[in-house]
Order: C-alpha cells, then structure tokens, then sequence
C-alpha cells in the first residue's frame, strides 16, 4: 500500500527519542484552527508556493491545464523561472520511505534516535505506516498521532511502534468539535488503549491561548493520564505564534477564532503536582 | 582610542626605515622598534590584560614603488609577508625571549630588545622578568602573551592564530593551583579578560572582510605522545568565551571518537549563540593524514589551526596553507563544455576531468614560483628555529591549495551521467545549446537540473563521484614538490574564492546559474534546499578525504529552533559525535535565521551585533559587502 508523504526530515529533534527521521504523511481528519501543516490537512497532492520568491511573472498561469481546480499535476512548478512552487505529497511505496530512513541508519541508532511517523495524521495510513515500520527491520519506531482513527486502526497501528506520542488537545467534547472539527470520543477511547498497551508513550498539549489552557482542562488532562506507568512525560507546546505563515502558500486562509497574540498560561505545575514529568516546548 | 602620525613624524620615520642602506630585514626591525616606541608613549600600566593599539597605520618598510619594483617576476602571496603560520607560544611562554637572542640573528635581537622594553615601559618586575626567562604564573604567561602577540601584529604579519591555548597555558594553571591556591573562578574572569583583549584592536587587523583575522585558538586533541589532552582549562575557555559572546578569539575544538559528548553539548551551547564557532576537527582523520603528507608523527600530534581551518603545526611551520585555489567547479564545466559531445562513456569524460585538473596543477605550480616573502625577523623570535629569518623556511613548507565548488562539479557530473549518458533523455548538444544562453529558454530543463537531478549531500548516486574527483584532485598534486622542497596539500576550503571563482563561471550542467555564489568549503551546493543533515554528513565524511586534507569543514546552517532546550541541545552534540565517527574530517555548524539576516540586511542599524560565519572566521553580519550577506543568506535554505 503506498502512502503520501508530504515531507520527510531529517535530524527531528523534538519528535521523539535521540535523532530521528520524520517522514510527514498528507491528510489530517481533524482542522485544528491553529494547525502550522496546512500543507498536511488535504489527503491529496497539493500546490505550496514559496511567496516571498514569486515574481508574479505569470508563468505558472500561462502553462496551467487546469486553471478551475489544481490537479497538483506539477506543470507550474517545472516551468517557474523562480522555482517557487512545489508539489507537497508524493505517493511512496513503504520501501522507498524505510530506505530514506535507512540511508541514515547508524546515524540514527548513535543518538538512541529512529523514525517517527507524524503528519497530517499517520493513522489516516495505516497500512502504509506498519509496512513501512515493519521494512525498517531493527530501527526504532515511534508515531505522532492526534489518536482519532478506529480502535482497530489505532491498536494495529501502535502494535508495529515501539513508542507513541499523543495528543490530548481538550476534553470538554464540544469545545472539541468547535477547535478540530471532530469529536473526541474516539481520541478518549483511544488513550485508554495506550495506556493499557504496555507501550511507552509521551502525551502533548499544545497550549492555545483561551481555547485549552484553562486550569479546568489542564487539570482534567492530567487526570487521564496520571498514574500511568508506560508514560515518559508529558509536553506543553506554546501556540505558534508563525502557525499561520504558511497558509496563504498552500492557498488557504488561516481565520483562527482565538486571539492569536496572547500568551497562553502554561500551568505546568497542574501536571508535576499529579506526579507528571512534564516539559514545555 | 586612535591616533595618527603627523605628517612630519610620517616623512621622518619613512625616511629612517626606507633607507636604501639597509637591507629589508633590517628595515623590518626598525620599523618593529619605532612602531614600539611610537605605541610606549600610550600605554595604561594598570591594564591587568596589557597592550592596546593606539596607531591605526605605520608606514612602510618600502620606499613609494619600490615594492612594485622588487617583486617584479616573484609570485607575491596576499601581502607578499609571513601570515597564517602558528608561533611556538608553548616554548618561548617556558623560555623567555633571552635564550632565542643568543643564537639568532642580529635583526631579531634588534626586534627581542624592542619588545622587551617596551615591556618594560609597564613597570612590572614580573612581566619584565617573564619576557626574558619564561612566565612563571598563569596570570604572568597570559601577559606576556598578550605583549607578544601585540607585537606580532605591530610587526607587520597577519593573521596571527592562537595555538594551542588550553595546552600551553596547562603547566600555569596547575602550578598556580597548587602553590597559590588559584581557583576555577579567578581562571575564568582572567579568561574572559583576556578573551575580550583579543577583540580590542581588531578593527586594525583586517583581512578580506572585517572579522577575518586569524585570532583562531584550537583547544582540546592529544599530546605529541597520543595522549588524550583535554584538561580544565578546555572547558573552562569554552566558558569563557560563552560569557563574553565575542567574534575572538575564534574558538576550534580537536575532537576524536572518544571525546565526551559533554563536552560536544558544551561546544554545542557556543554554536547556539550564533556566534559561528566553534569549529570541530576530528583526529582521528587528520593525524594519520598529516603523517601521510611527511609530518613526523609526534609533530602531527600537535596540529593546530592556521588562521580559518588549515591544518598547521606550531613554531615548526613556514607552509603557505592557502597559496591559491583550484576551481573544481570550473574544471568540470570546462570539459563538459569541451568533450561532452565527444565523449562516448562517462568514464572517458571523467578521464577528461582528471587530466584537466592535472593541467591546472601544472599550470598553477608554475604560477607560484619563485616567491616572494618579506623578512620577518620578529616572528622569527617566536618560532622554534629562531636562528633563521622564517620567511626563508622552517621544518615544513608546504602550500594548500583550496579546491572550490566541489559539489557543483560534483553535481554537473552526475547531472550529466544520468541524462546524457544513462538514460539518454538530453541531446547533449541541447544541454550545451541551453548552458550557453543561460537556460532563457528552456525553463523545463533548468527545473529538472536545479530540482530533480541528483545533488550531492541529498541523493547516494552523487558519492561515487565525489570519491572520483577527491582522488582526482589529490593525485593531480601528489609528488609534486615547491621551490622550498615542500609538497602541496589539495584541501577542501573555499576561502573567499566561492564568490572569486562564482564570477568566472556561466550557466552550468546542474543548473547553476552566472552569478549564483558557490558554497563554501566542503559542502552541498546551495541549489539543494531539501538534504537533510543526516545525509549531508554522510555524504561529506569520505574516505578519500584522507588526501585531500589542507583543511576547509563541512559547514551546516541549522534554524536557531533546533537549540530550544537541553534535551535538543545534546542531539546537537550527538550529531557532531555522528559525523566523527563516520570519517569526518572538520565541521562547523551555524544557528541561523533567516528572517533575521533579511531584516538585518533591511536594517542594519538594529543589527549592529549580529554575528554570522563566513568561510574559515567569524563576522558581523551588517559590515559585510553585500555579495557575502546575499551567500550567507541563500546557505540557510537548509530545511531542518
């Protein structure tokens, strides 16, 4: 099964253990109002301009086939005279993916590092994600995930990893829906599974400014996960304040509904009183 | 604080130190002595850290033309004096100026004499002492240093690197421990002191750009008998020069594959600074390399760095590390341009790039001789030889010379094994036609060479070329020997000639443009935006760079936000540690961001301290020229 890559990178540092490879798969169920990947969200090829680079030259209009609806057909990006377009996604057999990562093997296995499997939302591509873990022979395997996929989809998935790290953005499940776009019943479900798995597993929040960081929700967060004995710790990651840098490229508009300018409070102690190990990024 | 000559003191010391009836040697050391007396009317006794540069310019040991008139026929290096090499800090430190005046040459004592009393001039029993028969503390040996190396400079050589700090200034610090009770603290705050010195009159010393000038301090490696050397004051210098956030001294670090990932993350703390440094080179290819080119072993052991990455060994080295440059890039392009239409394999064409590079070995041998190097009978004091003036020679003399562009004749070539030779999807006749009106129009094709061809640093197809033209390169210059009896070392520095060499060349078989920059040194060309680290470092650890080892790092641009926390911090280090092991040479790597480097650009005024490597030193971004920024800038299309 092959799957869609948006982007593999190399020298992940904050994705897991040791070095890692990432290798971004396109396509996200969920429309986080404060997603920094819009380039991931849509499952299939799109065009991302570089507009800083963009002469408005008119070229890539001029040799368009399709000027109603992007195909993602590439004819734009080879004829820009600035190459300031690209296609983000590529269809990739598992192999070819587990040899990029490959390449880099020993390098990765120095630093205790591996592979990471993030995106978009990898559980979109399950099949792919374990035939690709699974050509990866003895490096370690670790999944990005915001946890909403079927029970089945999630077990099989995290069976082939040999570490998760899981979202758990808000609980109240309406002001679930309201941010992402979906509920969060399966994603609650979901971290039941991990943490009866016996897999290690890391949770993050991203901190939004009025959205999630509320003492209420940091609190019922770490109630969740208190306790749990495969969990290495939890991370706060602040709002990206440059989230919405990338969108008008991808030809999307970011519209967050959240002041975007406001610090978010990052009451970490909620999770080191519960006996979390918990950093911020 | 600065100052200048009157116009009458001006004409009256020309006239003294121009006289045709002395000898240029002589000459040297009168201008040493009076430029000595001249600053000995300025000098502030109080200083702890001595010596400040009060005259911005001297004049000359020449007569107006006579220069000109003198080298003509002579191949003149940069200024035509001693640059680059590394003094025997670690004997004359031990020693004393006295023993050396017994046994050299009348200009050197004239010079010894001149600096002694203008040590003197500070009337400290111990310093003056010092000088004469050795330092006998650390904070004399500091001093004394600081004299010595003012003096360097007043002297009229360049690029005086550093040396080996942490190791000759050991024998102090322990000694001090022991006798005085001297501790970590005091060491330190005498450090940054002492740091910052090194930045007090550097405005004077400038090289092609300012910030270019030598003042490199290699810390770290193993003693001459293989043993491992870090001590305190390694770690306790890369502290130093953390609190003082300053461009010198340019700190590199010897490592090999035992070095402590500690001290990698400590290292790794500087690179966050921004600060371009510091600069890693691994012993474990270097030494056996240099043994390979005819350095004792025991002497290989104590490399140090000349003024950017040059490998050089202290007091015993007269080499020209950076005598001149091949353009690798330039030589592919020159046969693709000639040959490829007649060539039937791609073996035969890289034939053809083989004898090309040994035709520019043999023109550029030629080139270099016979040459010209003033006397410097002050350096000579500090050497371990001091009985001959070293612009003559020392134990070893040989030249560097860089080969610039070396992925992008890298890249041309796998360019053009892939469509004109394996696949047979471009005429070659078409490419050429395109390569000659820059590609005007045929949009398509300068896409698929600048986007889809293979790079060197991203795809694996590139490596057994770049093993091909490292040889190729090496045995263009083996056994080969200069007009001093040395040999040449082919290295992978650029210098400033990626931009030199960038304006010689066209459009290219990998999509270059005319007037794109070349990178620096050893590293992917600057179309490639999407090699990530991992496998740029192992694409550039090649064996074959074990012959090509005049020295030039695999530079890497990371965004300032892979250096957030501690636990990154040490995936940095561990990253350094990967490219030891896997038979790297040298590396540097920079915290970059790009959007600040636009906006300094934009508005340089609000970004007077920002700091940026540039080839082989350290710079402020906004007092660059234009063409280096614009480099600088394009390097950072790194995605990481």
């Amino acid at each position: 099964m092959n799957g869609l890559v948006f982007d593999i990178e190399e020298f992940a540092v904050y994705d897991g253990p040791g070095i890692r490879t990432a290798i971004f798969l396109k396509g996200c169920p969920l429309g986080c109002e404060w997603c920094h990947n819009p380039e991931g969200m849509s499952p299939k090829p799109t065009r991302v301009r570089t507009l800083s680079l963009c002469a408005r030259c008119g070229v890539c209009d001029a040799v368009c086939d399709n000027p109603d609806e992007c195909s993602a057909c590439g004819k734009c990006a080879r004829a820009c005279p600035n190459s300031c377009i690209r296609i983000a996604g590529r269809w990739m057999e598992p192999e070819e993916a587990a040899r990029r990562v490959l390449r880099n093997e020993r390098l990765l296995a120095l630093s205790g590092g591996g592979v990471t499997f993030s995106g978009g939302e990898p559980l979109m591509q399950p099949d792919f994600v374990i035939e690709t873990a699974r050509a990866l022979g003895g490096v370690h395997r670790c999944i990005e995930t915001s946890g909403y996929a079927s029970v089945l989809v999630f077990e099989r998935v995290i069976d082939a990893m040999d570490f998760i790290i899981m979202d758990i953005k808000i609980i109240d499940s309406s002001v679930h829906k309201r941010y992402t776009g979906v509920d969060n019943a399966s994603i609650l479900r979901n971290l039941d599974i991990l943490i009866s798995s016996g897999k290690n597993f890391r949770i993050r929040v991203p901190l939004i400014p009025t959205v999630n960081d509320t003492r209420e929700n940091l609190r019922q967060t770490a109630g969740l996960i208190a306790g749990a004995k495969r969990l290495e710790k939890a991370e706060l990651l602040r709002y990206n304040k440059s989230a919405g840098a990338k969108y008008a490229g991808a030809g999307m508009q970011y519209n967050p509904s959240f002041p975007v300018d406001v610090d978010p409070n990052v009451y970490i102690d909620i999770f080191k009183e519960m006996g979390i190990p918990c950093d911020v990024l | 604080m600065r100052r200048s000559l009157t116009a009458e003191q001006w004409d009256d010391i020309s006239r003294k130190i121009q006289s045709s009836t002395l000898t240029l040697a002589q000459r040297a050391a009168l201008r040493f002595k009076l430029f000595l007396e001249y600053e000995s009317d300025w000098i502030d006794a109080a200083e702890r850290i001595p010596a400040r540069r009060t005259l911005a310019s001297f004049p000359d040991i020449y007569a107006p033309g006579e220069k000109e008139r003198l080298t003509s026929g002579f191949h003149v290096h940069e200024q035509g004096r001693v640059c680059n090499i590394s003094s025997d800090w670690a004997g004359v430190l031990r020693e004393g100026l006295l023993p050396r005046r017994e046994r050299c040459a009348p200009e050197t004592v004239q010079c010894i004499d001149a600096a002694l009393e203008y040590a003197d001039r500070y009337g400290d029993e111990r310093l003056s002492q010092a000088m004469r028969t050795g330092a006998s503390s650390f904070l004399d040996a500091l001093r004394m240093f600081r004299i010595l190396h003012f003096c360097l400079w007043a002297s009229n050589v360049y690029h005086n690197t550093v040396g080996r700090f942490d190791q000759y200034m050991y024998p102090y610090y322990v000694a001090d421990k022991q006798n005085i009770g001297l501790d970590s603290a005091t060491v330190l705050s005498l450090l940054e002191e002492f740091f910052l010195s090194f930045n007090r009159d550097s405005d004077l010393y400038q090289g092609m750009q300012q910030g270019d000038n030598g003042q490199s301090m290699m810390l770290g490696g193993c003693d001459r008998d293989g043993r491992c050397a870090v001590n305190e004051l390694t770690s306790l210098c890369i502290t130093a020069s953390l609190n003082i956030r300053k461009i010198d001294p340019k700190i590199n670090l010897r490592v090999d594959k035992n070095t402590p990932l500690e001290l990698l993350v400590k290292c790794t703390e500087l690179t966050r600074l921004g600060l371009g440094f510091p600069q890693y080179s691994n012993d474990d290819i270097v030494i056996p390399a240099l043994v390979k080119l005819g350095y004792s072993i025991e002497d290989a052991r104590d490399y140090t760095v000349a003024a950017c990455w040059e490998f050089i060994i202290p007091g015993l080295a007269m080499d020209i590390p950076n005598i001149d440059a091949i353009s690798l890039a330039g030589a592919a392009d020159t046969v693709i341009r000639a040959k490829l239409a007649q060539c039937r394999s791609f073996a035969q064409l890289l034939e053809e790039v083989r004898a090309e590079l040994f035709a520019r070995a043999d023109a550029l041998e030629a080139a270099l001789k016979p040459i010209w190097i003033e006397p410097a009978p002050f350096q000579s004091a500090l050497m371990s030889d001091p009985t001959r003036d070293i612009s003559e020679g020392a134990k070893y003399n040989n030249y560097g010379i860089h080969g610039t562009g070396f992925a992008t004749a890298v890249d041309q070539l796998a360019a053009v094994k892939k469509y004109i030779y394996d696949e047979r999807s471009i005429d070659p006749n078409a490419l050429l036609d395109a390569m000659n009106d820059a590609f005007a129009r045929s949009a398509e094709l300068k896409y698929k060479l600048r986007a889809e061809a293979p790079k060197l640093g991203r795809d694996s197809e590139c490596e057994p070329i770049a093993d091909y033209l490292l040889d190729a390169f090496a045995d263009s210059w083996a056994g080969r020997k200069n007009e001093r009896g040395g040999v040449f070392r082919p290295g992978t520095g650029s210098a400033m000639y990626y931009l030199w060499h960038a304006d010689e060349l066209g459009a290219l078989a990998d999509g270059h443009m005319p007037g794109e920059p070349l990178s620096a040194n050893f590293s992917p060309s600057l179309l490639v935006s999407d090699a990530g680290p991992l496998s740029v470092i192992q694409a550039m650890a090649r064996p074959g760079i074990a012959r090509v080892i005049n020295g030039g790092p695999l530079t890497l641009e990371l965004s300032d936000t892979v250096f957030k926390n501690d636990e990154s911090l040490e995936k940095v280090g561990q990253l350094v540690r990967g490219f030891i092991i896997l038979g790297g040479h040298q590396m540097q790597l920079n915290a970059v961001n790009r959007q600040t480097l636009l906006s300094a650009q934009h508005d340089p005024d609000n970004h007077r301290g920002l700091i940026v490597r540039v080839w082989g030193w350290s710079g402020h971004f906004v007092q660059l020229d234009k063409s280096y920024q614009d480099q600088i800038i394009k390097r950072t299309s790194y995605k990481v």
